[in-house]
């Protein structure tokens, strides 16, 4: 209990850490969001994926509150495009109008309730429903309803009030963000210090990333956040769950040696106070076939050429320095960052992911977990490239993600049989007492020479930027 | 197979259906029909009863197994809903190979296995180009059940095959897997459709 306490006064971001204000969330029988969220032990209630009334209230507090993350605009390059896509269960319409903006609107009809739009993709100047028939925009102003002269919306009020409801939009290297909270935090306040590792992967090049497709979606029976906390960079689950990419020989070590070589598992973990994470690693340490690649004493070019970070060809080397700082660069060729997550429902995999034909042009995926009721997620898998890699990169990366990640990809199918057996289990009147553990903890410590800001664990990858995802979900849910 | 990336919100028409194409058709009930017929359903044996060596014997070297997305489309592009830029599988001969060694490992997703039942029915078949070769397009309709879960899962689509006749019996050259589900109702393909 003693250690427990140590650990938790080092690792925590606030710094007044023995003063831990109690949270003013009870819910209706009693139970506080700090018996839930247990700060004090790093612990967290089974209880917390299923209750509905706590689910509703992450609607309201999360997901109607922070940036998410709905797609990418090369998905909708022309004026009237659009697609259809999910803000946890409220439905909105991304379009492109005719100034060339993104827009974000709410696809339910003022008049009645109705879905505006009921394709999930096209190309429209107007949206009209299909029930009474009023018209919107793309950047969803109202145009009218039939029979004008007849004024169906009334006398009294003012057309420009029945436009679809606004989100805010932000452009990230092309993700569309948005939010309902238009006076919260912007963007670049949400991203905080993880954006300086982010941009490695996301505003590295020219161009640009493209999606190359509409992203793949499942359904999983389980919470979002089962899912969710595993977003926060859990490293540890690799070398058991993901045990088979070892004894497929794509990562260091074999059958028999996975724990004592425990590739992948050495690197700096990056996160931050908003529940965003990153591992970095370095490829030699983790993948069997980068191994005996000469790297030492070499410059930042010069191993960018023998080793270029997933997605980008030796053509666009020169794209990075021009594109990101010198710093930065230096660390895409050292120990780029690969796999994490940006809270509330975003993973990160820019993964090296070697063939079995001996090439490695890597795996660009991002995943959403978007809610879909207390016991429901919904799994999008987007896949992207650089705009600029040849076609048949493009077509290779492609592959490499389908074969390694979302549907049927070899390594999270066996994340998807997991979640939906610890959903299971948080149902029993003893079992939701169970409780989830954060207790093996390093501690904020900046390695010698880096360079980024953030919260930085160095060394065996551990609990803490899990434990700092849940620590925002508190901050959000014990917001007023 | 050329690369060309395509928007989310254009329409093209490599995105319609299709079925079956060539109209060289093979009679239902004739002796290729009802050898491909039988082919069709040791295939789902050998699957359902997980002898997965016995499936790969069935399969050719040149193999091209993919299940394109489906996207749900309105007016004048509603039928172009087969997203082929997009997968559920995208896979080679080699990739199956990756798949199917990994399922004698540390597979947890099938580990344990899932119990499956594959029903094929609505088979029309039509001799290809290409002499020996014959398009084949089945519906699948598959049931599986996990662990003790009383709800199996379950899903139907359209398969659209290529089989070639290679030493007396028929080896599978192509297979297009068109799901019908936009958002799929099972929580990963970790078995072959």
């Amino acid at each position: 209990m003693c250690m427990t306490r140590i650990n938790y006064k080092k690792m925590h971001y606030r710094e007044n850490a023995q003063m831990l204000q109690k949270s003013k969330l009870v819910l209706r029988d009693g139970t506080s969001l700090d018996d839930l969220v247990m700060r004090e032990s790093n612990e967290v209630s089974l209880r917390v994926m299923t209750d509905e009334e706590l689910y509703h209230l992450e609607m309201e507090k999360i997901f109607a509150k922070t940036w998410l993350l709905l797609g990418h605009e090369s998905e909708i390059p022309e004026p009237g495009d659009f697609i259809v896509r999910d803000m946890a269960e409220d439905n909105v319409i991304v379009a492109r109008s005719q100034d060339g903006e993104v827009n974000v609107s709410l696809n339910v009809c003022p008049h009645r309730g109705m879905r505006v739009c009921l394709g999930e993709a096209g190309n429209k100047r107007i949206h009209q429903c299909i029930y009474h028939g009023w018209a919107f925009r793309p950047n969803g102003d109202f145009i009218g309803a039939p029979v004008e002269r007849e004024k169906m919306h009334g006398n009294d009020v003012d057309k420009k009030t029945l436009g679809l409801k606004k989100a805010k939009v932000h452009l990230y290297g092309g993700l569309i963000f948005a939010t309902w909270n238009v006076d919260g935090p912007s963007f670049d306040e949400y991203l905080g210090d993880i954006k300086y590792y982010m941009d490695q992967l996301f505003c590295r090049t020219d161009n640009g990333l493209e999606l190359l497709g509409p992203p793949q979606r499942f359904t999983l029976p389980c919470n979002w956040k089962v899912p969710g906390e595993q977003s926060g960079s859990d490293g540890f689950h690799t070398l058991t769950l993901h045990r088979s990419l070892m004894e497929g020989g794509v990562m260091g070590g074999t059958a028999e040696s996975i724990y004592d070589q425990a590739p992948g598992m050495y690197g700096v973990d990056v996160s931050c106070k908003q529940g965003h994470s990153l591992r970095c690693l370095e490829a030699e340490k983790t993948f069997k076939m980068f191994a005996d690649v000469p790297f030492e004493g070499k410059s930042t070019r010069e191993r960018l050429e023998l080793l270029t970070p997933p997605g980008i060809t030796k053509e666009m080397i020169p794209e990075l320095f021009r594109n990101l700082s010198e710093d930065q660069v230096n660390q895409l060729a050292t120990i780029p960052p690969q796999v994490g997550g940006l809270f509330p429902n975003i993973l990160i995999a820019f993964i090296f992911a070697p063939r079995t034909d001996g090439g490695s042009s890597g795996a660009l995926a991002l995943h959403t977990y978007v809610p879909k009721g207390p016991g429901k997620v919904e799994f999008v898998n987007y896949i992207f490239a650089e705009k600029d890699a040849p076609e048949q990169m493009k077509r290779d990366m492609l592959q490499n993600s389908v074969q390694q990640t979302g549907t049927s990809g070899t390594i999270e199918q066996d994340d998807a049989d997991v979640w939906p057996v610890i959903m299971k289990n948080a149902r029993g009147a003893v079992s939701k007492g169970i409780t989830l553990k954060y207790q093996a903890l390093h501690g904020h410590e900046r390695p010698e020479g880096w360079v980024g800001e953030g919260l930085l664990y160095p060394g065996f990858t551990k609990d803490d930027t899990q434990w700092n995802w849940w620590l925002a979900y508190y901050d959000l849910m014990d917001a007023v | 197979m050329t690369w060309k990336t395509k928007s989310t919100a254009a329409p093209d028409s490599t995105t319609i259906l299709r079925g079956l194409v060539s109209n060289k058709r093979v009679a239902l009930g004739s002796q290729v029909y009802n050898r491909i017929l039988e082919t069709l359903y040791d295939e789902a044996a050998a699957l359902d009863e997980r002898r997965i060596d016995d499936w790969i014997a069935m399969i050719a070297q040149d193999i091209i197994y993919q299940a394109p997305i489906r996207l749900t489309r309105t007016g004048p592009n509603r039928d172009r809903d087969v997203m082929r830029t997009m997968f559920h599988f995208d896979e080679d001969y080699g990739s199956l190979l990756m798949r199917t060694g990994r399922l004698q490992k540390s597979a947890w997703a099938e580990d344990p296995p899932s119990r499956c039942r594959r029903f094929i029915t609505n088979v029309r078949i039509a001799e290809c180009e290409t002499p020996g070769e014959y398009e084949v397009v089945s519906y699948l309709y598959l049931e599986r059940s996990r662990g003790d879960s009383p709800e199996n899962e379950n899903t139907t689509a359209e398969r659209r095959d290529v089989w070639r006749e290679v030493d007396g019996g028929y080896k599978l050259a192509s297979r297009e897997i068109i799901v019908d589900q936009s958002v799929l109702g099972m929580s990963n393909f970790a078995v072959f459709l």
